[in-house]
């Protein structure tokens, strides 16, 4: 008994051992955020840079165009790498930028909320806060920074078949799933389209299949389409999974030429069917989301910008940029990737 | 006396203790930021749950069971108080809805192993993927927010005038209760007892189903409350909530000493291997390690503190053995 009473009273002045260094280094980091707090950058700043995960090869595009960005004035970054996508898993790291007193945060939320009491105290110590790519709850932030209008995703794919097809023909789309969200909206503006607008009055929307997300149930769909539509020019498949199964499915079958491909996803994954002048892909460069994001929170540390909309700023290499509703930045239009601009786009 | 001191050396707690001393001086000189205010209590808040799930999860193993539902059954208690913020319940309501189905998920581990003595690990492991796809079956993919202000100052704010969160109040008291329990009471010797040779135990008259069923009931509150904690530690209830802490959890109750063979293991491990892990966490964070390496770190802690603590053991008892005086080696088991 007389032990564990010894070894709690060494612990638990080991705890306040802990506590008191805490203490003592208080005044310290308090001088260094009132330093910051408030105070406008001038000069390089030091950025923290929140992916959804470490790995992930677009966060990773992301990460290598903010540094090219930041090493022009010699400015920090520093790259975080959760290894859950979930807002939790997000939130030591917000806390790790913190006590390294960044400048700025640039974060693509994994959700809307955990972030936003850790985001709250990082705008307590002066630090300036930007979403990317996906974002947060608004008032946690300052501007977000979006890639693509999904309203304009739609668009793009069905201009694009138009294009490879001729303007005239049967055509069948291959989503992911049927509650996908981002997918539905897109198929109900091409539906939108064909009904109201008279430059498609000569397509005809055959039928819409699911291919699940999965590449061997996306490639089966593809081919039974084909067979089952005879008269079939083209399949829109606006999925990051789908595109490049379905292309490599009617490459074997012999199929791709005879039927144009057009849909959404890495431009990596499809660039060899792209060459063929068979499928056409929209998508942004992502690339240009980092050089965005850096520019942003660089002049918005430097207190030159505000999240005003109607607020415009100027981008190195990319132009004018106008900041819409709810401190909103548009990246630009997604563009239809051809034989033509498909080495513009390293993802 | 010099027995005794030479003992003391050999327990676990002070190698833990002496582990703890040597982990916080070298981070507070090492890594920049360790001793600032805002990461003690920042690190403190978010290792608050796993450390509070950690308490009952070492009766459990000392009894020779385990829980690694733990995280999925705060998870699915979340989503319970969720629901009851959703219908527009007060803040008692919503707590109290919330531990009874934190109670009723350790009942039902409880039954499974106790009663009708299927293996924990596997029923607790099916209890895990169960719980957590309750919680998507019942909350969508849709989180809840905001939630009441209690429950957002109870996983953000710090205690005023303190550097310490309110998120570890329940730890401390909690490990107090349970430090008397086991220690102190004839229910914590019963629990050893069970853990040392559940046949010897049986027959001298402990109710040894009953206990063992209890444990997880008592498992199931706490990581209740643990899911609480961690809800307003998110700002939101999700379905996710609480997802993946019980490498965490368990790693800190074998970390403390607490043997898989049970009949061993003391509270005091419990917290000093907390505060280890807690600081190991925070170091590797403030250093920018990716959350990869980070788990690579916590398991590899794990897989060497079985392998410590199994090889001490054989190391004693082969002494043992080589020494037929009792009454020498008897002070340190």
């Amino acid at each position: 008994m007389k032990k564990s009473v010894t070894t709690v009273a060494i612990g638990a002045a080991a705890l306040m051992a802990f506590q008191l260094s805490g203490c003592a280094s208080s005044s310290d980091s308090n001088s260094a955020s009132d330093s910051d707090s408030g105070n406008c950058v001038s000069g390089p700043i030091k950025i923290g840079l929140i992916p959804k995960l470490g790995t992930d090869p677009y966060m990773v595009t992301v990460k290598n165009a903010v540094e090219a960005a930041a090493a022009k004035d010699g400015s920090t970054v520093i790259y975080t790498s959760p290894s859950d996508a979930t807002g939790a898993a997000q939130i030591p790291f917000v806390n790790q930028l913190i006590s390294q007193g960044v400048n700025v945060i640039a974060i693509s939320g994994s959700d809307l909320n955990s972030t936003s009491a850790a985001l709250a105290k990082a705008k307590q110590a002066g630090i300036k806060v930007i979403s990317w790519d996906s974002d947060v709850a608004p008032e946690s932030r300052g501007f977000f920074l979006n890639q693509a209008d999904t309203a304009l995703i739609g668009d793009q794919m069905l201009t694009s078949l138009y294009n490879m097809i001729g303007g005239e023909g049967e055509f069948a789309i291959l989503s992911s799933t049927q509650t996908a969200v981002n997918q539905n909206a897109w198929i109900a503006s091409i539906k939108d389209k064909l009904a109201k607008d008279p430059k498609y009055a000569k397509m005809k929307l055959v039928t819409v299949a699911y291919g699940e997300e999965k590449a061997d149930v996306n490639a089966q769909k593809a081919q039974e389409l084909v067979q089952a539509y005879p008269q079939l020019k083209g399949i829109i498949v606006p999925a990051g999974i789908g595109l490049p199964a379905a292309a490599e499915a009617l490459s074997q079958s012999g199929d791709l030429g005879r039927i144009k491909l057009s849909g959404l996803g890495p431009v990596t994954l499809v660039n060899q069917y792209i060459k063929t002048g068979n499928v056409q892909d929209v998508w942004w460069n992502v690339q240009n989301l980092g050089t965005l994001t850096f520019a942003t929170a660089q002049q918005y540390a430097q207190c030159k910008i505000e999240p005003k909309q109607g607020t415009s700023y100027d981008v190195d290499g990319l132009g004018k940029f106008t900041v819409g509703e709810n401190g909103t930045v548009l990246l630009g239009q997604p563009t239809i990737v051809t034989p033509e601009n498909e080495k513009d786009f390293p993802f | 006396m010099l027995d005794a001191l030479v003992s003391k050396f050999k327990t676990w707690e002070f190698v833990l203790l002496v582990l703890v001393v040597s982990m916080l001086l070298a981070a507070s000189a090492l890594v920049p930021g360790f001793t600032r205010p805002f990461s003690i209590s920042t690190g403190i808040a978010t290792f608050a749950p796993a450390a509070l799930m950690a308490l009952p999860l070492a009766l459990l193993v000392i009894v020779r069971d385990i829980d690694i539902s733990v995280a999925s059954i705060a998870g699915l208690s979340s989503v319970a108080a969720g629901l009851a913020i959703q219908a527009g319940q007060p803040v008692w309501a919503v707590v109290t809805f919330a531990l009874v189905t934190g109670l009723l998920c350790g009942a039902v581990n409880g039954f499974f192993v106790a009663v009708l003595g299927l293996p924990a690990l596997l029923v607790t492991l099916g209890t895990l993927a169960l719980f957590r796809g309750l919680c998507y079956v019942l909350l969508g993919g849709t989180p809840i927010s905001p939630l009441p202000d209690f429950f957002t100052a109870l996983g953000t704010d710090n205690i005023p005038g303190f550097v310490v969160p309110w998120a570890i109040v329940p730890f401390v008291v909690l490990a107090v209760v349970f430090g008397v329990v086991l220690h102190r009471s004839t229910v914590g010797r019963r629990i050893y007892a069970i853990g040392g040779n559940p046949e010897t135990a049986r027959y001298s008259g402990i109710h040894v189903a009953r206990i063992r069923f209890l444990l997880f009931v008592v498992s199931g509150v706490v990581s209740a409350l643990a899911g609480m904690i961690n809800m307003g530690i998110t700002s939101q209830v999700a379905p996710d909530g609480a997802l993946g802490l019980e490498l965490d959890v368990i790693t800190v109750v074998f970390l403390a000493g607490v043997s898989v063979l049970g009949g061993k293991g003391r509270i005091t491990g419990v917290v000093l291997a907390s505060i280890l892990i807690l600081a190991l966490r925070k170091s590797l964070q403030l250093l920018n390690v990716s959350g990869y390496t980070q788990g690579i770190a916590v398991g590899g802690v794990l897989i060497a503190s079985l392998l410590v603590t199994n090889l001490s053991r054989q190391f004693f008892e082969s002494r043992r053995e080589r020494r037929p005086d009792p009454s020498v080696d008897a002070v340190h088991v």
